[in-house]
């Protein structure tokens, strides 16, 4: 017997594709800009430039906590069923 | 979402499959926390930086330290030397000529590389990848570094040659 979510999945096929690369496409805009902050801290920190340190880890964390809250989004796969 | 319908398939042999075609396959879901730890990772470095210039400062350095005496280095020559602190940073000594005396830290700011004076160029040059700073005040001219070399003030007294932290 069907149930909601199948009957869904089933009359909107590409629903889970359309989220799950709208999740990586933001998490993958999160990390380049991560890696632009990291670059700009090592630089800045050599010359003794703390500020710039701070604003950027505090930005990186901000960035790493919405990944994490994006993979609550992330959609479970769609399995066949196993012969019994 | 939704409830997995094959939830038979224990979380362990999900992990585990027999065909080696599925252990190589990386999903997207298995690509989306990947990338997910690598923002983690990211983000803990970036704080790492923060945390440890707060709690191990750079300390200034104290003092006049004896480097030389100034009949050692001839006009137009240069002299290396090191100041051991917090850490041991190489430094290099300059005679400009007309008793201009100049103290650069050797180290290239783009990748550390041992920079030389060249009185022929009147320049200070880094081999590696042709970056040249003036060596009068340490400022970049040309090539990838990205910051000027820090400085030491030379004071010369009784013809020994000593050096000591730029006052700002």
């Amino acid at each position: 017997m069907s149930d909601f979510r199948q009957s869904q999945n089933e009359a909107h096929p590409n629903k889970t594709n359309t989220l799950m690369t709208g999740i990586i496409f933001l998490l993958i805009l999160f990390v380049t800009i991560q890696i632009w902050f990291l670059f700009g801290t090592l630089n800045n920190a050599l010359q003794e430039n703390l500020n710039f340190a701070i604003t950027t880890a505090v930005g990186s964390l901000v960035f790493a906590f919405a990944s994490f809250w994006l993979m609550k989004y992330l959609p479970e796969p769609i399995k066949r069923k196993m012969k019994k | 979402m939704s409830k997995d319908p094959n939830s038979e398939i224990p979380k362990w042999k999900q992990d585990f499959p027999i065909e080696q075609k599925e252990a190589t396959h990386v999903s997207r879901r298995e690509f989306a926390k990947f990338l997910t730890l690598l923002s983690g990772a990211l983000a803990v470095g970036n704080t790492a930086i923060v945390v440890k210039s707060l709690a191990f400062p750079e300390k200034p350095l104290e003092g006049e330290h004896a480097i030389c005496m100034e009949s050692e280095v001839r006009e137009g020559d240069s002299f290396m030397f090191e100041i051991e602190g917090s850490k041991t940073i190489p430094y290099l000594l300059i005679n400009l000529g007309n008793g201009e005396w100049r103290a650069f830290e050797q180290k290239c700011t783009h990748l550390s590389c041992a920079v030389k004076y060249r009185h022929d160029l009147g320049q200070i040059e880094c081999p590696c990848h042709k970056g040249y700073f003036n060596p009068r005040t340490g400022d970049v001219i040309q090539g990838p570094p990205p910051r000027r070399l820090p400085q030491l003030e030379v004071v010369i007294r009784e013809g020994q040659v000593f050096v000591k932290a730029q006052q700002s």
